[in-house]
């Protein structure tokens, strides 16, 4: 089904349509990249940008023990979320490629509205729900339980609650198309061959899928590690991560080299860990089938 | 009979985990709209009783009608350039081959997997140099372009499926029977790839409608609905937030029913 046609870059066609894009994502994607990495040499003296081109904030985010505690507490909380997210999100993917074909319209119109509806408001409404006095107390209390059962908000869990809760339709969507796209000839096969239903889904099934549960999790590891709402709002700010941290040097102290710093050290060490597990991955399945 | 009993409990585990998964997505959309029915001054339960008033409140509320007004501003723009520019991108990207697809692929793409709010803080970093520099300001147009950039990627992937659905000889053949490069566009390749196109505008509506990160980061001192109400988190108030919150979600159910409803009828139609 491959229908491209080769093009060359002086077709008119081609410029007309691909353009647009290149020239948005160049101006406002990947020069304010490098210009946030030239802005990490310079100072801000009287919530001034001054143009001085020393190493003063590097030296700075490398010796301060501080900034990389914040960091690693980040990566833990998105490897936390990734790992949830993709527990759930593995049975309502299968789910809905091979069982729920009745409901099928239904439940995709109902996860994605909760999607697409922001994450601030979500969010609030979390903080309502998990309240001392919120709503799931006051449900609680109303069938018998002792006040105050549900006392996590302002807590690690609130802030891991509101990351799975925000990032798990990205986890459903990837894996939903990967599983979708498997033949199901293949499983038929298994059956075929006398395995019974766990086994063709272990040795079928999950395996054909590795690369949606591949794409889902970096994915959600990526946008995990630059959240900023969750710690904030639910975890009431008592265990900061990166995102946060950055914004503050931002706002706050208005150290804007510095906080260019810590957002390429954040980029940086994700991009890195996530192509650091692939290689690793790709080399223990080449070791598997040598 | 041990098979179909397997079956049916494979069924009501997975019907379990999905009613399980909804009622979570659901838990903070419905604690919102219940709290915006509050009457009291408060956000404490048990209610004083139930009552509109604080959406009656809501429309006295001059910033809470600037943010509305600002909110379907930059919704509107951001929706028409990102539909634009992805829809040419998703040609571009799945029916042509040429020097530096990859790259291209890569550079449109990469938006997708960066946190909001990093990108928000390098474009506000971005526009605060060039401002600088230029003598402007961060405001409504810094919003559109930061919401461009974020959304163009998402239209691109949408409308690409359909593109990829598309049979290319339908031009081909007007192309033969004398269509100019404008008439095959306006008679046959947007017609056939409108649902995809209608889906994705709807879907960047959406996205921009409810942004928090990139407005809070680019939109200066200008107020859109998602960035007024975090401010009354953060102030703790009244019922007057889930009210705005409930109007909110309002724009969001409507189109993504009549996108739902119109796929099926192109989807039942072919």
């Amino acid at each position: 089904m491959d229908h491209s046609v080769s093009r060359n870059w002086r077709d008119p066609e081609l410029l007309l349509k691909a353009l647009p894009s290149v020239l948005l994502q160049t101006t406002c994607f990947i020069a304010p990249l490098l210009m946030t990495f030239l802005l990490t040499f310079q100072r801000t003296r009287d919530f001034q940008l001054r143009w001085t081109w020393d190493l003063a904030t590097w030296t700075d985010v490398f010796t301060k023990p501080h900034y990389w505690t914040i960091l690693g507490h980040t990566l833990v909380m998105a490897a936390a979320c990734v790992a949830i997210s993709m527990v759930i999100a593995f049975p309502i993917a299968y789910g809905l490629s091979t069982r729920f074909k009745r409901w099928e319209n239904e439940i995709k119109i109902l996860i994605t509205f909760a999607f697409i509806t922001d994450a601030t408001l979500k969010t609030f409404g979390w903080v309502l729900f998990l309240d001392k006095k919120g709503a799931a107390n006051f449900l609680l209390a109303g069938l018998g339980l002792p006040p105050e059962s549900v006392a996590f908000l302002f807590t690690d869990w609130a802030t891991l609650l509101g990351m799975v809760y925000n990032l798990l339709p990205f986890a459903i969507f990837t894996l939903y198309l990967s599983i979708d796209n498997i033949d199901r000839n293949l499983i038929l096969a298994a059956y075929d061959a006398g395995a019974g239903k766990w086994r063709a889904h272990w040795e079928v099934t999950l395996p054909l899928c590795k690369p949606g549960i591949w794409a889902g999790s970096v994915l959600i590891f990526l946008l995990g590690v630059g959240v900023f709402l969750e710690p904030k709002v639910l975890g009431g700010g008592t265990s900061p991560m990166s995102a946060e941290l950055i914004r503050q040097t931002f706002e706050t102290r208005v150290n804007w080299p510095l906080g260019a710093a810590l957002t390429l050290v954040l980029m940086t060490v994700s991009v890195f860990l996530v192509l650091l597990f692939t290689r690793l991955l790709n080399m223990k399945r080449a070791g598997a089938s040598a | 009979m041990t098979a179909r009993f397997e079956d049916m409990l494979i069924n009501s585990l997975l019907y379990g985990v999905l009613a399980a998964v909804l009622i979570f997505f659901y838990v903070p959309i419905f604690t919102l709209i219940a709290f915006s029915l509050q009457e009291g001054r408060y956000l404490t339960l048990p209610f004083e009783g139930i009552s509109l008033k604080w959406y009656g409140e809501l429309f006295k509320s001059a910033t809470a009608l600037t943010a509305l007004r600002n909110s379907s501003l930059i919704a509107a723009f951001a929706t028409i350039f990102s539909t634009a520019i992805g829809t040419a991108a998703a040609i571009v990207a799945v029916r042509y081959r040429f020097r530096g697809k990859l790259a291209f692929h890569a550079l449109t793409g990469a938006p997708l997997a960066f946190p909001q709010l990093l990108l928000g803080i390098v474009l506000l970093l971005w526009f605060s140099v060039l401002g600088r520099w230029f003598g402007f300001n961060t405001g409504v147009v810094t919003a559109i372009i930061g919401h461009v950039v974020y959304i163009t990627p998402f239209v691109m992937v949408i409308v690409a499926v359909q593109v990829y659905n598309f049979d290319p000889q339908l031009e081909d053949a007007a192309r033969d029977c004398g269509a100019t490069t404008w008439d095959v566009y306006r008679h046959i390749t947007i017609p056939l790839l409108w649902p995809g196109i209608f889906s994705a505008a709807i879907f960047a509506f959406l996205l921009s409608w409810g942004n928090f990160y990139i407005t809070y980061s680019l939109a200066g001192s200008t107020r859109t609905l998602p960035t007024f109400i975090f401010s009354g988190i953060a102030v703790g108030s009244s019922p007057l937030y889930p009210a705005i919150a409930t109007l909110v979600f309002i724009p969001g159910i409507l189109l993504v029913i009549t996108a739902a409803g119109l796929r099926r009828k192109y989807s039942g139609g072919a």
